[in-house]
């Protein structure tokens, strides 16, 4: 471990991370007008992209448009500062955003959506800028000219294949999952440029968090009634705890609890701690409702973030790093289901059993 | 009321032919009144059904809408809308068949038909919280809830409907037809009591003047 490499970049991290709003701060938005939590997100850290509204309409959706604005600038900055492995892992980390991008692009194509209504759903991102997103939609006939448009990224070579699936089965989701298969196959990828404690720190966060979509997807598939076969070709296969044989247990699960006790046996035998916490706190709970068992994985997340940035020494490592963009996520994340709750009249009790705090 | 008395044939067989003609209008007017309470029944019957079923359909669009908002609390509105751009789509086809009733009055019978069936998931499970296959689930109940509550206020506005013309003809019985009724027979019945009158005393004058004849010839 070389921790000299992240001393232009830690400095930058704990000074955005004393920007984070605490939770209490979090929770008193509840049920205040969407005016009121537009001025209070005023004087923090998302001033200038609330500001930069100005005369539009204030909305859930304009500020949540500000909210991952911020989160998108952010992360371009402290990647400017970061080490070259840490950037190669952050620019993976920026593909999950650049998918959304490609996501809304094919989306909005295969609706036909004219270029103008298209944009509104673009969220400009890493590579995919507002005006390269705008050529792509005007250049393109169908998703297929979009696919084309893209083959100077990694996104159009792997969408390729995807396609002729998606032309056989025409599901138009198959695309949207092989786009997310391959942004987190790339993200795992780059965490075996770490070595020593960044690499357990990397592999154990960013393996949670492909744990956490596989068991959600998992839960959602066997509620649904979806058969194993097909469930298989939603999964990750990337992550050090929960392999193929754990997740083929894990399927075979009749019902949510069964499918709890596979899971923490398979992270006992794994000797996976942080897995261990939150698959136990979830079975303890004895559990039906998906919303709130997707809303304690998330909790999960955050709760192992906190405890690695108390576990090892900040600063000379990249748990801290990782921490804070988990962090930030998902204070995004919160008062975005904060504004959208207000809009909607959605009872304030309601959307605070939503926050991941 | 005024009734037109030109036209009738102040006659014997008139005044039976329109006694025969009260009594049976007197009978259909008993019916329509069973006829109408018998409707009024149903129809409260199907009010009854109503309220409970208009409860059951707003409380599942409400929860179907709430679902709804709390997914695009989770994953962001944005994103939400763009899944549902290219969501599977499922087509719904009212089936209309109709089912005898009250009075052999025929009732809409209406079925909500899935006419494409998915199979798998809607949405792409990595990129959308499960609230939304529970909102599109419960829109789902709330659209068959829709399809019952309509087939409800159909029958109510047949029922409505029938009761008004029915109601309609027992008031055109009772205050139009009988009332004419019973002036055309009074009338009869007093000029036949006339002409009665009329030939009594033409009887008797013809006698006293027989009498007289009889006086002078005798």
């Amino acid at each position: 471990m070389c921790a000299w490499k992240y001393k232009q970049v830690m400095p930058r991290i704990t000074v955005e991370k004393l920007k984070l709003l605490e939770p209490k701060r979090i929770t008193n938005l509840v049920g205040m007008s969407l005016n009121h939590i537009s001025s209070e997100l005023e004087k923090t850290s998302y001033r200038a992209e609330i500001c930069e509204l100005g005369t539009k309409e204030l909305s859930s959706i304009s500020l949540e448009e500000a909210l991952l604005k911020n989160f998108i600038k952010t992360f371009e900055e402290i990647m400017e500062f970061s080490p070259k492995d840490v950037r190669l892992l952050l620019s993976a980390l920026l593909m999950k955003f650049e998918t959304n991008c490609v996501k809304a692009l094919l989306r909005t194509k295969e609706a036909n959506l004219s270029v103008e209504e298209s944009m509104n759903y673009v969220i400009p991102a890493g590579r995919l800028s507002e005006a390269r997103c705008r050529k792509i939609l005007e250049n393109s006939e169908n998703i297929g000219d979009i696919i084309d448009s893209l083959s100077d990224t990694e996104y159009g070579p792997m969408l390729e294949k995807a396609f002729e699936v998606y032309l056989k089965d025409r599901i138009f989701y198959l695309l949207e999952i092989a786009l997310d298969r391959y942004v987190y196959h790339r993200i795992w990828r780059a965490t075996g440029n770490f070595w020593g404690l960044d690499k357990k720190i990397a592999r154990t966060v960013i393996g949670l968090e492909i744990d956490s979509i596989n068991v959600k997807t998992i839960l959602r598939c066997k509620a649904m009634g979806i058969t194993e076969p097909q469930i298989r070709r939603y999964l990750i296969q990337e992550s050090k705890v929960f392999g193929e044989r754990e997740l083929e247990e894990a399927i075979r699960g009749s019902d949510i609890q069964s499918i709890m006790k596979s899971l923490l046996e398979s992270s006992k035998r794994a000797m996976a701690r942080d897995h261990r916490y939150i698959f136990t706190e979830i079975k303890e709970s004895h559990i039906t409702s998906l919303t709130i068992l997707e809303t304690l994985l998330d909790r999960g997340l955050v709760d192992t973030n906190l405890r690695i940035m108390k576990r090892y020494t900040p600063y000379f490592n990249i748990g801290l790093l990782l921490a804070f963009f988990n962090l930030k996520w998902f204070e995004v994340k919160n008062l975005r289901a904060i504004l959208r709750g207000t809009e909607a009249g959605i009872p304030p009790d309601r959307v605070k059993k939503l926050l991941i705090l | 009321m005024s009734v037109e008395l030109a036209s009738v044939h102040p006659t014997r067989l008139e005044l039976l032919r329109l006694k025969h003609r009260k009594s049976m209008a007197d009978g259909i007017v008993d019916i329509l009144k069973k006829e109408v309470d018998a409707l009024t029944l149903t129809l409260f019957e199907l009010i009854k059904k109503r309220s409970p079923l208009r409860d059951k359909m707003y409380a599942t669009l409400r929860e179907a809408f709430t679902l709804f908002v709390e997914a695009e609390m989770i994953s962001g509105s944005k994103r939400i809308e763009e899944a549902s751009l290219v969501a599977q789509r499922i087509d719904f086809k009212i089936s209309e068949e109709t089912e005898k009733g009250v009075l052999g009055l025929l009732f809409p019978v209406f079925q909500l038909v899935e006419e494409t069936q998915i199979s798998g998931l809607r949405f792409n499970p990595l990129d959308t919280p499960a609230n939304l296959d529970k909102s599109s689930s419960k829109i789902k109940d709330a659209l068959q809830s829709v399809v019952k509550f309509a087939e409800i206020e159909e029958s109510v506005k047949i029922l409505l409907d029938i009761i008004a013309v029915k109601k309609r003809q027992m008031n055109r019985l009772q205050f139009k037809i009988l009332p004419e009724l019973d002036t055309n027979i009074r009338y009869i019945e007093l000029i036949l009591e006339e002409t009665e009158r009329q030939d009594s005393i033409r009887v008797r004058v013809l006698q006293r003047k027989r009498k007289e004849r009889a006086l002078k010839h005798g």
